[in-house]
């Protein structure tokens, strides 16, 4: 039986997955790619398919008698249209579901294509060869227990991830320039409806639809919602579909499979819509900064073009080593020496090359079929924040790219002696509904009491984006529902994925900023979040000689490999390399602080069945 | 211990009943003929049967002490004895009689001073034990108290594999996903019965019975990582917890004898013991529930039909616990007892079990250590109901010198959504276990094998893999192996372990105490061999080997999104050496220890983690009163 399947494996070329050929539903079709088939033959979105793929949406949207706000994009981010109905909604309100206020709650001056661009974004980020998420499953894992509303269980995995890849982040590409990846207004959605979109079994771009008003998320998955985006986005996907082997329903993380659609029940028969939406049921629009109300066709991943492609740097070589490109197809962050002068380039280029081993060792926890090798973007920075250096692997997730930087400068910050004065330097952020305001030096003051230190965040502790995660969560313990806040986090009645504390305040007011105009960055004028901090798993400070030197942070394929990778990356790095470079000494670690309810932080978690070519287990314990 | 009481009770009140029968049947032939034919009729037929059964049921009347020596209907001649004018003279029969009066016939041995009558020697008449009528004054006549009363003391030391607290750690330095995994627990549990019967004689069934069994428990547990005991990692990595139960409550009344061998219907309404078959394969619990159970044909058949609800558990003692609402589980099972099939020794069992359960509609159920047990942290996590019906025939008894025990089982039914699926899932699952085994004088040897099916696709809309409705197997060694013994929680596959505690069937629930059943699991292999030595006799050591391995790898594989090529666990080695002080089960010394020994499969899971020896040893005391 078996063998059968493997058997079929093998001989099924990358051909499943739907080819816009007209609607048939492929929701069980076997993908048969294994992260090469974009590489093997770049795909992309032709204008025509854009054209039925927003077609599709609103037949189905008028067959449910909803005015619904579309956006298509390609892998690479790039908006290649948005079509607004007649009768949608100009704006969404941001809601979270529970009557919070501060943060972007309440926030109803949003654009509906911002929200629509952020879900389409946000289901071809996500997404991969091995993995088809969906907004749904975002939802399913930013929330203050995973799974929500599973009492004591701790936050999401890649809680915070939904304040990434903004459009006001210095890692993705500016405004006007096709190469990716691409900012997004509102970070990552967490609102259903957005969905990957997928050709010859290879992810092409997402799709993301608004037509009930609300930017939310799920708050209880455990009923199965008819939500009208969603179901739009479904019909509109329609020859486009996720392969039914890689969807997020067939992949468990800590035993709970995610969620991909909860529903499917489309009203409208896809394979009879029109090529192009009718002239009558709306118009393309143009959206400042991302399209110009016209349909574009998508760039095919993996061509310089879409600003990922193979690297030619012979120290990668045979690790699969991708690198970020821009328009005239020059690498963006090639190894190079800190601008601070504490890390050399070949220091950088053996950190990137061996973490890139590890990760081509380690079991994904988020990829199918079950075997492979974790796919991860990993990057280092210097003391600056500067990006020294950023690889990743060829499949790996796009919005792993942003999330690397923001989990390394994260580790940066929290680890710099100057993290309290530099965050004290921060202006307060402005929240807009109900209008008030909320102090940066605030969550300083409330780490120190916390910590029972008031040389907190200025005593040279090394904290891990992990360790950071662990206090900026609204329940300390993470997960403990009805404890009080950690001291980076909104206290729960004032937190929502949408509110969620120090993270958030960093970056809200460039994030209504760019509303509207044409996007810019940095996120903060703190340096070190210049695309916002990240609050999940995956970054760790470099020493040498007791001296913060640096940060790696990397992010794809499960948050306890993310750790790892970083984690074996540098320590092995530190070992070949001679040089010196090496992790915190251990007992400055932020795991050595003591007096907390629930015992030590967490610095770093490595996966369990790390490898898939060993047993070796709890392989980062006595470094 | 509650079989030999039950034993003793009923061989007493049988004995007193037969009488009172011969009597009862001796009216009814009176009433139909004629006053003076009736005597006769009534003294031929039913006389012998009673003076074979019961011997001492027969013994010289008073009144005519000679009648009965005499053989064979000669008259004896009436002599009067030589009086000798030297001897004390006979008593008078017209003055006062030179006796102790006593309330009822049961005192007159205590009134003889032959044997000893004291309250806490159980092995001599008492009334504490059922042996003498109490609470005439209350109650009537014929009713009888048993108490009884145990302590079971247990230490135990294991290691499993445990997981560092996900969102803490009690180390700083923890950098992996497995902790340290030694662990010890110590319970002492009180098992108080009270008992109210109301009987006759020594080989009838009880006419009535009420027994309560409240159930006292304190327990301590000590890990070596946060949130192994308690979700919260501030609670700490150890654990003190005490509970009440009520095991049984249940009033038994004797409907009717179906034969004059008192072959009976009975009912018993209440919290109450079932076991579904002779190993505990399928369910044993104490559940709410009304049962109507009988025996036919002398004996040879005996019967249940009964509706179980079954009780909330309390988490940490495993104990009832009535003050929560009971499950939404039922259980409907009719089983059948006849001795003596295919050959003498040998009984055969047919049992037909369905288990409704509701709990899908019920909300989340969390555990008193804040875990999520229903529906369980696994695949999905939505809500689920389900109907299943087992089908099984058993069988337990000796074959010559061969003794055998097997069952099998196919569970036929309906989820209402797969755990991974989200879709309605059909349950077809198999189930078989046999064991085998011969004594060779003071040793027994035992061969012992097990096939539970496993499920081959977790989204195929097929769920086929066999779980129990509540298994507590005496098998392979049952408690003193590593395998059954202990639950081994499947780390970084959500919240469920991979064979629950007492349990061999790696059935991924939640857990024991309060899971639902699941039928996406991954499936047993059990082949194993044993053997019981009677050293002395007060000294018996168990041994067991037994080699396990999963049968189906793809709910595993799902669960961990890992790619698994080994089904092998591993081979459990298990020692056990019981002593009996006194060569009854008044004192009773238990103690065992195994090891599993990982094989390539269980590595697959945990890693190297498991080459540190996963033991599990124990030391358990039970005193019986």
């Amino acid at each position: 039986m078996r063998a059968f399947a493997l058997l079929a494996m093998l001989l099924a070329a990358c051909g499943g997955g739907g080819g816009g050929d007209g609607g048939s539903t492929v929701a069980s079709g076997s993908s048969g790619c294994t992260g090469g088939c974009a590489i093997a033959s770049p795909t992309a979105l032709s204008a025509a398919d854009v054209e039925v793929i927003l077609s599709r949406a609103v037949q189905e949207a008028q067959a449910r008698g909803a005015g619904a706000t579309i956006a298509v994009a390609d892998r690479s981010g790039n908006v290649l249209a948005v079509f607004r109905m007649t009768g949608a909604a100009a704006t969404v309100t941001v809601n979270g579901g529970r009557g919070v206020a501060g943060g972007l709650e309440g926030v109803s001056i949003v654009p509906s294509e911002y929200a629509a661009i952020s879900k389409a974004l946000t289901g071809a980020y996500l997404s991969t060869e091995g993995n088809a998420f969906s907004t749904r499953t975002a939802s399913q894992i930013v929330q203050e227990n995973f799974n929500p509303r599973e009492s004591g269980a701790p936050g999401g995995p890649l809680f915070g991830v939904q304040f990434s890849s903004l459009s006001c982040s210095d890692v993705v590409s500016p405004a006007g320039v096709r190469q990716g990846p691409k900012g997004s207004p509102l970070g990552l959605a967490a609102d259903p409806g957005g969905l990957p979109l997928y050709k010859n079994g290879t992810v092409v771009g997402g799709i993301g639809v608004v037509a009930n008003g609300i930017y939310g998320l799920d708050l209880d998955i455990g009923d199965i919602d008819a939500n009208t985006d969603e179901l739009v986005a479904v019909a509109a996907a329609r020859g486009f579909d996720a392969p039914g082997d890689r969807r997020a329903d067939r992949i468990s993380v800590d035993g709970r499979t995610l969620r991909y659609v909860d529903s499917e029940a489309i009203r409208a028969n896809p394979a009879a819509a029109q090529a192009t939406p009718p002239a009558t049921s709306g118009a393309l629009i143009g959206v400042t900064g991302y399209t110009a109300g016209v349909v574009t066709a998508g760039v095919a991943y993996s061509t310089p073009a879409s600003g990922i492609r193979a690297d030619t740097n012979p120290a990668f070589a045979g690790l699969g080593a991708f690198v970020l490109v821009n328009a005239g197809d020059v690498n963006r962050y090639p190894p190079m020496p800190g601008t601070d002068g504490l890390l050399s380039a070949a220091e950088v280029t053996g950190l990137l090359a061996e973490s890139l081993r590890i990760a081509n060792r380690a079991r994904a926890q988020i990829r199918l079929p079950l075997g492979n090798r974790a796919q991860v973007t990993i990057s280092v920075v210097d003391t600056n924040a500067a990006v020294l250096g950023l690889v990743r692997t060829p499949d790996a997730p796009v919005f792993g790219i942003d999330v690397s930087v923001q989990k390394a400068r994260t580790a940066l910050l929290f680890s710099q002696p100057t993290a309290g004065a530099s965050l004290n330097a921060v202006p307060r952020a402005t929240y807009l509904a109900p209008p008030s305001v909320s102090s940066i030096g605030r969550y300083v003051d409330a780490t120190r009491i916390f910590l029972s230190d008031p040389r907190s965040l200025a005593n040279g502790t090394a904290y891990s984006s992990r360790a950071v995660g662990n206090l900026a969560r609204p329940f300390f313990p993470d997960g403990l529902n009805g404890n009080g806040p950690g001291p980076l986090s909104k206290p729960y009645d004032f937190w929502s994925p949408f509110s969620t504390g120090l993270q958030l305040d960093l970056v809200i007011d460039k994030i209504v900023a760019n509303l509207g105009v044409v996007p810019s960055a940095p996120c903060s004028p703190l340096i070190s979040a210049a695309n916002g901090i990240q609050i999940f798993p995956g970054g760790v400070p470099i020493y040498r000689g007791g001296t913060l030197i640096g940060a790696i942070g990397v992010s794809g394929d499960g948050i306890d490999q993310d750790d790892m990778v970083a984690f074996l990356g540098l320590a092995i790095a530190g070992v070949a390399l001679g040089t010196g470079i090496a992790h915190a000494p251990a007992a400055r670690r932020a795991d050595q602080i003591t007096g907390l309810a629930g015992g030590q932080l967490r610095y770093v978690s490595c996966p369990i069945a790390p490898f898939v070519d060993s047993t070796a287990t709890n392989v980062c314990n006595g470094i | 211990m509650g079989y030999r009481l039950y034993a003793r009770l009923y061989a007493r009140l049988y004995a007193r009943l037969s009488a009172r029968l011969s009597a009862r049947v001796c009216v009814r032939f009176s009433a139909r003929f004629v006053a003076t034919a009736g005597v006769l009729l009534c003294a031929t037929p039913l006389q012998p049967a009673f003076a074979q059964a019961v011997p001492d049921l027969v013994a010289p009347q008073e009144d005519s002490p000679l009648e009965r020596a005499r053989p064979q209907g000669v008259p004896l001649e009436p002599r009067l004895p030589v009086i000798d004018p030297g001897q004390v003279e006979p008593p008078s029969p017209y003055l006062q009689r030179e006796s102790f009066p006593v309330p009822d016939r049961w005192r007159i041995m205590k009134t003889l001073g032959l044997l000893p009558y004291k309250p806490l020697d159980p092995y001599n008449p008492n009334a504490l034990k059922g042996d003498l009528p109490v609470l005439h004054k209350w109650l009537g006549e014929d009713w009888f108290l048993n108490l009884s009363a145990v302590s079971d003391t247990l230490f135990e030391a294991r290691r499993l594999p445990t997981p560092v607290g996900a969102q803490s750690s009690l180390n700083a330095g923890s950098n992996g996903t497995l902790g340290r995994g030694a662990q010890f627990t110590f319970a002492e549990t009180a098992i108080l019965g009270f008992s109210l019967i109301k009987g006759n004689t020594t080989f009838k069934p009880p006419e009535y019975e009420f027994r309560v069994v409240p159930v006292i428990n304190v327990n301590r547990t000590q890990t070596k990582e946060v949130r192994a005991v308690n979700i919260n990692p501030a609670a700490g990595p150890d654990r003190n917890d005490n509970f009440v139960g009520l095991q049984e409550m249940f009033l038994d009344v004797h409907l009717r004898d179906v034969s004059p061998r008192y072959d009976f219907d009975s009912v018993r309404v209440g919290v109450q013991p079932f076991t579904a078959d002779f190993r505990g394969f399928l369910f044993i619990d104490q559940p709410l529930g009304v049962r109507l159970f009988g025996t036919r044909d002398n004996n040879r058949i005996q019967y249940n039909a009964a509706w179980l609800r079954r009780l909330e558990k309390d988490t940490n003692s495993g104990l009832n616990d009535i003050g929560r609402r009971p499950r939404d589980d039922d259980v409907f099972v009719v089983n059948a007892y006849r001795q003596d099939t295919f050959v003498p020794g040998f009984t055969a069992q047919g049992v037909v079990l369905h288990n409704r359960n509701r709990e899908g509609d019920r909300g989340d159920f969390y555990s008193n250590n804040g875990f999520l047990e229903r529906p369980a942290v696994f695949g999905t996590g939505r809500p689920h109901n389900y109907n299943v019906t087992y089908v099984g025939l058993n069988g337990d008894g000796h074959f010559g010198r061969w003794n055998v025990s097997a069952s099998a089982y196919y569970a036929a039914g309906r989820d209402s959504r797969g755990m991974f699926s989200g879709e309605p899932a059909r349950i077809s699952a198999w189930f078989g276990a046999i064991e085998v085994s011969r004594d060779f004088d003071w040793i027994r040897l035992r061969a012992s094998g097990l096939w539970a099916s496993g499920d081959r696709d977790p989204y195929d809309g097929k769920a086929g893999g066999f779980d129990a409705v509540l298994e507590n197997p005496q098998f392979a060694g049952a408690d003193t192996s590593y395998w059954i013994r202990q639950s081994v929680p499947l780390i970084g596959g959500g919240g469920t372990a991979l064979s629950m505690r007492n349990g061999v069937l790696a059935s991924l629930r939640s857990s024991r105490e309060h899971g639902q059943s699941n039928f996406i699991n991954p499936g047993l292999h059990l082949l194993g061999i044993g053997a019981d030595a009677d050293i002395t006799p007060r000294v018996r050591v168990i041994g067991n080997l037994n080699y396990l391995e999963f049968d189906n790898l793809s709910s595993l594989a799902v669960l961990r999104n890992q790619k698994l090529s080994s089904n092998k666990i591993g081979v459990d080695v298990s020692v056990g050496v019981q002593y009996r002080p006194y060569f009854s089960q008044n004192i009773v010394v238990n103690a065992s220890i195994a090891a599993l020994l990982p094989g390539k499969g269980l590595r697959e899971l945990y890693g190297n983690a498991v080459d540190s020896t996963q033991y599990s040893a124990l030391l358990n005391m039970l005193l019986t009163f």
